[in-house]
């Protein structure tokens, strides 16, 4: 392992930001994300970020292209966004797990999201390793392992007073080559420690709730759900956009933005008819996508056990328990 | 680099039809021609990029342009409906699986239509008619609420009857003074015509309480789930299986579908 005092942290990610934007966790306006690092920025390391790294791959809000009209002419405007090389700095394995996901919904099934991946292709992802569980994490239930991400490119373990590395791709460990960088000696992975607060149990998913989507349990479980969409927006796997016009005088830009299928509009059609017009409708297919839709479509969870929805969520709709009622009601059936 | 998928080609409106009070058909033309060629049944995103942008069948082409019909809904369609020809448009596609061809080749088939849904569906017959001999007796009954409703007449009254081994009945919901032919709902004429379910595939499209309807009288006809066919409407927005807008359980209608057999469909939630 290669190892790095901490107070050497600051030059190792100047070192490391040459040529390229190095994103590291901080409080930012009020919230914990990943900001660009920059000499003297505080980096927060108690708990992963209230906002996930999803938005560095896809931005809240993103311009697909630009457009002129004038009478009836249209001329479509493609934006190049360019794609510097970009490092993220301390993400957790579970969200280095979603943004495996992320890359099999915008880069699989037939069609590459090109804005995507010029973000993604680039981005190199040092994965910190946790050391104890936070309050609401269940990664574990999805049979992630909280100290390992496979899609990772160097893991990075806090050891202390130092900062331990290892490289698990040719690019992480083109980074651990800086200058400033860390030496390598003998040195142990530390330990994980401590009970997971919460679990889901996964043994009849998804095939048991396929016969759930008409069960009486929906008519009870969506009923507090405020339809806010703070889980969907905090969520590292949830990728639903919308796609609308900003529009000034003869020109303008289409881009997409985030939505969320919590919303009421959200498969409102253009005639009126809506498939999900109630709040029971659109919690089912938020669980149910997580829980079996991904699964039969992907092979994979729509959730890592990140806990921020079950942090979050005003009225403590809380998706381990609906999981676990769920799992209830398909034992007893 | 492969191109923003997202990205429409701008084409022209060339021609309008007005083809009912609230349908209009447009041929769309692109400089250096069709920017793609659809299969029946594909869809395209068809866009006023300072008004919006929607999901639309592409219910006929020609060699040098796409047809899209069109009835007025909503904001986007209103805007297409006041647009002139030489109006420029974004297009973008071709989306969705399509008529399953291989499914209907060597067989008799059955084509049931209501209102706006014969565009779909015309797509197909459009194929079907220029590959005759692939396909064997083709029926199509189509219906609307009134004959000012009925669209593509010319080639619903002059063109199609008068095909090969092709059989074309109209009904109207309500009919006017000058209506001579069959007035009732389609599912009611479909089970008076009572078409036999022999070596046939249906390919059925129109307002949802129609579509009920028609598959319940298919039901009570004896034709198998996996000889129906029908399309899905849902709300969509990118078209490439990544908004996440249109799933029906872990399908999304803009990749898997619009196009659907009823043995599918029954293995689906039935939410949409
Ligand atoms: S559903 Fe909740 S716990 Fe699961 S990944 Fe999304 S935010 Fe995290
Ligand atoms: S955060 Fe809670 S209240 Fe808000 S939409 Fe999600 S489940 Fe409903
Ligand atoms: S329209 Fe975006 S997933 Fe189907």
């Amino acid at each position: 392992m290669y190892v790095l005092d901490k107070s050497q942290l600051p030059s190792f990610l100047e070192a490391m930001a040459a040529g390229r934007t190095v994103f590291v966790p901080a409080e930012a306006g009020g919230m914990t994300r990943f900001v660009p690092w920059q000499a003297g920025i505080q980096l927060y390391w108690e708990e992963n970020p209230v906002i996930s790294p999803k938005e560095l791959f896809f931005p809240q809000t993103q311009v697909l292209y630009g457009y002129r009209t004038l009478g009836q002419q249209l001329e479509i405007l493609s934006r190049d966004e360019g794609n510097s090389p970009r490092v993220i700095f301390g993400l957790r394995p579970c969200d280095a797990a979603a943004t495996g996901i992320m890359d099999d919904v915008f880069l699989t099934k037939g069609y590459e999201d090109s804005l995507y991946r010029s973000r993604r292709q680039n981005t190199l992802l040092v994965v910190l390793a946790c050391r104890r569980p936070g309050p609401a994490c269940f990664c574990t239930s999805f049979g992630l392992d909280p100290t390992r991400a496979d899609n990772a490119d160097l893991m990075l373990y806090d050891l202390g007073a130092e900062w331990g590395l290892e490289a698990v791709s040719p690019a992480g460990q083109d980074l651990l080559a800086k200058p400033a960088g860390p030496v390598e000696r003998q040195a142990a992975a530390p330990e994980f420690a401590g009970d997971f607060p919460l679990e889901i149990k996964v043994d009849h998913l998804p095939s048991g709730l396929r016969p759930m989507f008409r069960h009486q349990v929906w008519d009870i479980m969506y009923q507090k759900c405020l339809g806010c969409g703070t889980c969907t927006y905090l969520c590292p796997v949830c990728h639903c956009f919308d796609i609308q016009s900003h529009n000034r005088g003869v020109q303008g830009y289409r881009y997409r933005c985030w939505d969320s299928c919590m919303f009421s509009d959200y498969t409102l059609m253009a005639g009126g008819a809506n498939p999900r017009p109630t709040k029971k409708e659109r919690v089912r297919n938020r669980f149910l996508h997580k829980l079996q839709f991904m699964p039969e479509r992907y092979g994979k969870f729509g959730c890592v056990g990140c806990g921020r929805c079950v942090l979050k969520c005003p009225v403590n709709l809380d998706i381990t328990q609906v999981a676990n009622r769920l799992a209830e009601v398909v034992a007893n059936a | 680099m492969p191109e923003n998928p997202l990205l429409p080609m701008a084409g022209q409106i060339e021609r309008i039809i007005t083809e009912t009070p609230d349908v209009k058909t447009f041929h769309v033309t692109f400089t250096g021609g069709k920017p793609f060629v659809p299969r029946p049944g594909q869809l395209a995103m068809v866009s006023l990029p300072a008004v919006g942008e929607g999901m639309f069948s592409i219910s006929s082409q020609g060699e040098q342009h796409l047809e899209f019909s069109i009835k007025k809904a909503g904001m986007l369609t209103a805007a297409l409906h006041e647009a002139e020809t030489g109006q420029m448009v974004g297009v973008r596609g071709p989306y969705g699986n399509g008529f399953p061809l291989d499914l209907c080749r060597g067989k008799d088939l059955l084509f049931i239509g209501g209102g706006i849904g014969l565009a779909p569906l015309r797509s197909m017959i459009v194929y079907c008619l220029a590959h005759r001999s692939d396909f064997g007796h083709i029926q199509i009954i189509y219906g609307a609420r009134s004959p000012a409703d009925l669209v593509f007449k010319e080639e619903i009254f002059d063109r199609w009857p008068h095909e090969p081994d092709t059989e074309v009945n109209i009904t109207v919901d309500v009919g006017d003074d000058n209506w001579q032919g069959h007035v009732g709902f389609v599912p009611a004429y479909l089970e008076e015509l009572n078409p036999d379910p022999a070596g046939k595939v249906t390919v059925t499209c129109g307002p949802p309480i129609m579509i009920k309807f028609v598959l319940q009288a298919l039901d009570k006809m004896r034709y198998a789930p996996e000889n129906i066919v029908t399309t899905l409407e849902m709300r969509m927005k990118c078209g490439i299986g990544k908004c996440g807008r249109c799933n029906i359980g872990s399908s999304y209608v803009c990749l898997d579908g619009p196009v659907f057999t009823l043995a599918q469909l029954q293995n689906l939630p039935d939410e949409y």
